[in-house]
C-alpha cells in the first residue's frame, strides 16, 4: 500500500450514520452507524455484508439519491450533499432500471440526455458499450423482450457507456447465472484495467469479491459497520486462473469466517434465514 | 421461457381463428333466430326481424335528412364531450397526481363525485343547459371526465421508485423526470382512462339524447315508438349503437398505436397478436 495523498482519493466516506425514521418511533432502523472508507482511485472495492446491513444505503449515499443522517461523502474532493455528481458518477442498480416503455437504444439515449451529452455522441457511445457486454444486436428490442440475464448486461452497459470515472454497481450480475457472471466479472476487471475506473461494487457471492476486488470492505450486522478491511494483492485485468490459486481460497474463506457470524447475528435478529446467501 | 411461448404463440393463432369461427356462427345464429321470430311469431308493431330493420336503415333513416342530421348531430356531441373531458380530465388528474400531498387532498372527491350516480342530475343538466347540444355535451362531459383524473392520478402513483432513483441518478432534472418517466409510465393507465372515460361518455351523450324528446334522436326514437313502427326504431337504436362501437373502436386504435412500446409483443411472438 503505497501512502495515500488526498489527491488519490476519489471517494471519502467520513463518519456516515444513517436512521431511516424518526428516532425513537417503531418503525426506525438505524442502518448505518459511523461507517467511514476511503476509497483510492482506479481501485476496486467490494462491500460484503448480511442482507439489510447497509450496502445499497451506503451507496445511495454516495451516489447523491439521498443525504445521510449524519457525516459527510466526499467525491473527487467535492462534497456529495444529496446531489448526484453525474459527470462522475455512474450508477448500476441491483434490479434493471432500465425504462421499460423505451428501446435499449433509447435507453442508452436518455441516460446520456439525462446528463446534459451532446446528442452526436449518443449512438456511437451506445453501440461500444453494447457490443462490450454482447448485446449489441438487442439495440431496438424493448426490454421485456430480454431475459433477465440480457436485461442487466445491457442495465451495466448503460452504466459503462455515460464513462465516468467513478461506477457504483449494487448486486449487478445478482440476476445472471454463474458462467455469465463469471465472464462478465473477467469484463469488468478488463474494463477496470483498461480505463482505471473506480468501482464500488456490492454482492454477496465471495467468489465474486475476491475475483474483482482490490480491497474488500466486510460488514457487521445492521446498524452497518465496517469490520475489516481484506486486501486482495493481484493485478488487473484478472484470469480465471486466480480462482485456482491456494490464495484465492484463502480469502474466501477468510471472508466467510467473518461474515458467518453476522449472518447468525442477523438470523437471530430477524428469525427470517430466507434473505441471506452463503 | 421462449419456446415456450413460441408453441404458446403458434396454437394461439388457431385458438384464435377457432374462436373467431365460433364468433360468426353465434352472431349469425342469433340474427337467423331473431329473423325467425320477427317473421313468424312476434307482433310485427313491436318486433321486427333483421331484415327489415336493414332495409329500414337505407330508407327511413338514411333517407330522412332530420333523422340524418340528428344522428351527426349526436356524433359531433360525443366527440366535443370526449375532446373536452380529454383536455379537462387529463389537466386535473395531472394537478391532483402532481405530489403526495394534493393527492391527498383532491382524490377523495374525485372518487366521491365518481360514485355518485349521475343520472339524477339528467333532470337538472336539462334546466340548466337547455334542451340544445350544450346539455348533451355538459352529460357526457360529467360522465367521461372522473374516470380519466381517476386513471391520470393512478397511473402518476405507480410510477416506480426504482425508475425515479434511476432517473435521478443520472442526472434528470424535474422535468426530465415527467417528460421521460412519470408520463410514459401512466400511459396505459390513461388509456385505461380513456376507455372507461368513453364508455361512459357515450352513456351520457345518448341518455341525454333520449330523455329530450321533442327535437333530436330522442324525438325520432319517440315518435317510431308511439307509432309502432319497430323497423326505424330498431334501425335508429341500431345507429345509435353502431356509432358507439365505432367511437370505441378509435379509441382502441388509438391505444395501440400510441402507447409506447405496446407493439412489442409482437416483434417476438408474431404469432399472437391478438388483442392483449
Ligand atoms: N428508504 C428506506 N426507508 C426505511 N428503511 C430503509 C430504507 N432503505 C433501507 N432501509 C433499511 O435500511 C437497512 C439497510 O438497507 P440496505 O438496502 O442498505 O441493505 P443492503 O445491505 O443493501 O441489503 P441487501 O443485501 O439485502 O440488498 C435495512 O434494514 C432496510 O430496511
Ligand atoms: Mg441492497
Amino acid at each position: 500500500m503505497s501512502a495515500t495523498s488526498p489527491n488519490d482519493i476519489a471517494i471519502s466516506i467520513r463518519n456516515i450514520t444513517q436512521r431511516f425514521g424518526e428516532e425513537g418511533a417503531p418503525d426506525s432502523v438505524l442502518a448505518l452507524d459511523d461507517v467511514s472508507l476511503d476509497i483510492r482511485k482506479g481501485e476496486f472495492v467490494c462491500l460484503l455484508g448480511p442482507s439489510g446491513c447497509g450496502k445499497s444505503t451506503i451507496l445511495n449515499i454516495v451516489g447523491g439519491l439521498f443525504r445521510p443522517t449524519s457525516g459527510t461523502t466526499l467525491v473527487e474532493g467535492r462534497s456529495v450533499e444529496g446531489t448526484p455528481h453525474t459527470d462522475q458518477i455512474a450508477f448500476v442498480f441491483q434490479e434493471s432500471t432500465l425504462f421499460p416503455w423505451y428501446t435499449v437504444i433509447e435507453n442508452f439515449r436518455i441516460a446520456m440526455k439525462f446528463r446534459g451529452m451532446a446528442a452526436s455522441e449518443w449512438d456511437d457511445r451506445a453501440m461500444k458499450a453494447l457490443k462490450a457486454v454482447g448485446m449489441a444486436s438487442f439495440a431496438r428490442h424493448y426490454p421485456d423482450q430480454l431475459s433477465v440475464g440480457m436485461r442487466q448486461r445491457v442495465n451495466m452497459a448503460r452504466g459503462i457507456c455515460v464513462e465516468t470515472p467513478i461506477l457504483l454497481m449494487d448486486e449487478p450480475f445478482a440476476a445472471l447465472d454463474e458462467q455469465t457472471r463469471m465472464v462478465l466479472g473477467e469484463d469488468l476487471s478488463q474494463l477496470l484495467a483498461a480505463t482505471g475506473k473506480t468501482i464500488v461494487f456490492v454482492t454477496h457471492s465471495l467468489a465474486e469479491a475476491v475475483f474483482l476486488s482490490d480491497r474488500i470492505a466486510v460488514m457487521t450486522a445492521r446498524p452497518g459497520k465496517i469490520k475489516t478491511i481484506i486486501d486482495v494483492n493481484e493485478a488487473h485485468p484478472r484470469s480465471p486462473d486466480f480462482m485456482l490459486e491456494p490464495r484465492f481460497s484463502e480469502l474466501r474463506n477468510q471472508c466467510y469466517a467473518l461474515l458467518r457470524d453476522e449472518i447468525r447475528a442477523t438470523m437471530a435478529a430477524q428469525r427470517d434465514p430466507a434473505g441471506v446467501e452463503a | 421461457m421462449s419456446t415456450a411461448s413460441s408453441t404458446l404463440g403458434s396454437s394461439g393463432a388457431a385458438t384464435s381463428r377457432r374462436a373467431f369461427h365460433l364468433r360468426m356462427i353465434l352472431i349469425v345464429g342469433i340474427v337467423a333466430a331473431l329473423e325467425f321470430y320477427g317473421r313468424f311469431v312476434a307482433d310485427a308493431t313491436l318486433f321486427s326481424p333483421p331484415s327489415k330493420i336493414v332495409q329500414s336503415f337505407f330508407t327511413d333513416i338514411m333517407g330522412d335528412a332530420r333523422i340524418v342530421r340528428a344522428l351527426w348531430i349526436c356524433i359531433v356531441e360525443i366527440a366535443v364531450a370526449y375532446v373536452l373531458s380529454i383536455v379537462f380530465g387529463v389537466t386535473t388528474g395531472l394537478l391532483v397526481g402532481a405530489t403526495p400531498f394534493t393527492r391527498r387532498a383532491f382524490f377523495p372527491v374525485v372518487i366521491a363525485l365518481y360514485v355518485i350516480p349521475q343520472v339524477s342530475f339528467l333532470p337538472l343538466t336539462i334546466l340548466l343547459f337547455g334542451l340544445g347540444p350544450a346539455a348533451k355535451i355538459a352529460f357526457g362531459f360529467s360522465h367521461a371526465i372522473f374516470p380519466i383524473i381517476i386513471n391520470v392520478v393512478s397511473g402518476m402513483r405507480t410510477v416506480r421508485e426504482l425508475h425515479l432513483n434511476a432517473a435521478r441518478s443520472m442526472g434528470a432534472s424535474r422535468l426530465d423526470t415527467i417528460r421521460h418517466v412519470v408520463l410514459p409510465h401512466m400511459v396505459p393507465s390513461l388509456f385505461t382512462g380513456l376507455r372507461l372515460g368513453m364508455t361512459l361518455n357515450l352513456l351520457g351523450v345518448i341518455l341525454a339524447e333520449l330523455y329530450v324528446s321533442n327535437s333530436g334522436v330522442g324525438f325520432f326514437t319517440r315518435l317510431f315508438a308511439e307509432d309502432f313502427n319497430p323497423g326505424p326504431l330498431f334501425a335508429l337504436i341500431g345507429s345509435l349503437a353502431i356509432i358507439a362501437i365505432a367511437f370505441n373502436e378509435i379509441v382502441r386504435i388509438a391505444e395501440r398505436r400510441l402507447t409506447p412500446g405496446a407493439h412489442r409483443k409482437t416483434i417476438i411472438k408474431t404469432a399472437g397478436k391478438e388483442k392483449q
